[in-house]
Formats: C-alpha cells, sequence, structure tokens
C-alpha cells in the first residue's frame, strides 16, 4: 500500500474536530487512493464513512487505474488504450463511383500513415491512382513485383498526374500503404504493397515506392481506378503515434 | 466528355467537368503506361526471337 493509500474515506459531522490527520486523509490525496479495489468498496458506507454514490472518484494502486462510480458500478476513466495506430477514419466505397475522396484524413496529430483498402470490387481489372488534395502532376514512383509464374516485373513512372497505387481487381482491391508528411510541409513519401487476385499466371504482388514533388501541406486523399468503376470496400486510415 | 460519379467521403455525386478532366487524364495516362510496357514487352520477345532462345533460356544466361 502506497503512501497516498486510504482505508475510508470520512465523513464528518457537525462540531466535530478536523484534526491534521483527518485533513490528510479526506482533502490532502485528491482523488482518494486505494491499495485495490476490494479495499476501495471496504472505504465507502461504513460508520463515519462517505455514502459511495455516483461521480465518486479512486486511484487504485494495484493497477494503476483511475476509476468513477455511475451510481451502479466502477467503469474505469483511463489511462487511454491508444496505441502506436490508431484509427482516424473508415470510408465505405459506395456503388459504381470513379473516384473516393477521404477528407480530413491528415493532420499535425500524426505525421506518418497507414491506409488500407480491402475488399469491394472493381468492375474491370485496372490501376488504382492515388493522389493528395489537388495536386495532379509531380508523382515518382516505381515497381517491382513477381507474377504467379515467377517472371519479375518491373516499371515506372516519371512526373506523373498521380501516383500507381495498385490494382483494383474484380474479386476485391487489397492494399495496404504508408505514407510519410503528407501534412507536413515536405516532400510526401509513398510505399505500398498490393496482391493481385488473380489466378491467371499474371497475377502479382508487387511493391511500390515514390514520392511527389513539393512541400504542400495535404489533408485529404483520393483513389481513382484507371478505368471503370470501384464498387464496395472500405478504405482506412490509421495514423502512426508521434511518441 | 465522359460522366463520372464520385464519392467524397459518404457523398456521392456527378464530377463537375473539373474533376471529371482530372480523371479523364489519369485514364489516358494509364492507357499510355499499358501501351509503352506492350512495346516493351514486344520488343524483348523479337530480341528473344532473333536469339532463338526462350525468356527462360535467357534468365538462365545472365544468372
Amino acid at each position: 500500500m502506497g503512501a497516498n493509500a486510504q482505508t475510508s474515506v470520512p465523513l464528518f459531522t457537525a462540531g466535530e474536530v478536523l484534526t491534521a490527520a483527518n485533513q490528510n486523509i479526506s482533502a490532502g490525496t485528491g482523488v482518494p487512493v486505494f491499495a485495490t479495489t476490494v479495499t476501495r468498496d471496504a472505504a465507502f458506507g461504513g460508520s463515519g464513512e462517505k455514502v459511495l454514490a455516483e461521480g465518486q472518484l479512486a486511484y487504485i494502486e494495484a493497477s494503476d487505474i483511475v476509476q468513477y462510480y455511475d451510481g451502479t458500478s466502477w467503469a474505469t476513466l483511463g489511462p487511454s488504450t491508444s496505441g502506436g495506430l490508431n484509427l482516424i477514419s473508415a470510408t465505405t466505397i459506395g456503388s459504381a463511383v470513379s473516384s473516393v475522396t477521404v477528407s480530413n484524413a491528415f493532420s499535425a496529430t500524426y505525421d506518418n500513415y497507414r491506409i488500407t483498402v480491402n475488399g469491394g470490387s472493381g468492375s474491370t481489372e485496372a490501376n488504382l491512382n492515388f493522389t493528395l488534395g489537388n495536386t495532379a502532376t509531380g508523382y515518382y514512383w516505381s515497381y517491382a513485383g513477381v507474377e504467379w509464374s515467377g517472371t519479375t516485373a518491373f516499371g515506372g513512372g516519371s512526373n506523373q498526374t498521380s501516383f500507381f497505387a495498385a490494382s483494383t481487381q474484380t474479386k476485391g482491391t487489397f492494399l495496404n500503404m504508408d505514407i510519410f508528411n503528407p501534412f507536413l510541409s515536405d516532400e510526401t513519401v509513398i510505399n505500398t504493397r498490393y496482391v493481385n487476385l488473380k489466378t491467371a499466371t499474371t497475377g502479382t504482388s508487387l511493391s511500390i515506392g515514390g514520392f511527389v514533388d513539393n512541400t504542400t501541406s495535404y489533408t485529404a486523399f483520393t483513389l481513382t481506378p484507371s478505368s471503370g468503376t470501384l464498387t464496395g470496400g472500405t478504405i482506412r486510415v490509421y495514423g502512426y503515434a508521434n511518441s | 466528355m465522359a460522366t463520372y460519379k464520385i464519392q467524397i467521403d459518404d457523398e456521392v455525386r456527378n464530377a463537375t467537368p473539373a474533376e471529371a478532366a482530372v480523371i479523364d487524364a489519369q485514364h489516358a495516362e494509364a492507357e499510355a503506361q499499358e501501351q509503352a510496357q506492350a512495346d516493351r514487352a514486344a520488343a524483348k520477345q523479337a530480341v528473344l526471337n532473333k536469339l532463338g532462345l526462350t525468356a527462360d533460356e535467357a534468365v538462365a544466361l545472365f544468372s
């Protein structure tokens, strides 16, 4: 039991002398501190103790958590369970759309992001192009992959109107993209991997890397198939915690 | 100019002429890339034919 831990939450009656010890217990600790949830429960409602009621706070040493009482039970207030990768948005792709824009994807909160596209289908096999904001120039990329047959596939694009991010498939589009510094006033660097769900020997898994040759700060991005449309599937944006 | 249906977050609407022009430009660029890739593959095959080698034999030659 730590130095702040208490075993009761005293209640004073009219005329009672407030001692230094009483003061230290009731006010000195702010939020009452208990060794465990057992000592917490035992500290309320007894003779000379406060009756447990809605709004009561408590800190539990054993689990290092802050809790509040909602009138029926205790709930944990914190710490938050945020991890290193935090979901920012999930956008369901509509029916037969020629492009999908995700607004407010990037902000000052994170420097780097993970974007995934999962499921849905393309009306035809095509490239899935990625653009930032309204920028339609200055995309540089190259890819390297291997077809199911073992044949290698290489290519690149210089100063293009978009970034080649993946391939749309009638069986679904599966993409994961890491994007660095889109919100910062710096060049945006992009790395993606995708798998082409095609049983023909020309089916491929590809890695693509590149950058956007400007220092514009972006908040939005757009995915556009190079032909046909997209239906269904989910675009998720995650932020990598800076610290 | 083609009519495109575009999605911005949860809203789906027809593209404006300016937005449609951007999509058209991307489509045209992709077609050009596809053509360039096909041209490269044809040129490669022509060389292999001239040498009388299959693609696998050519890879083995340089590995």
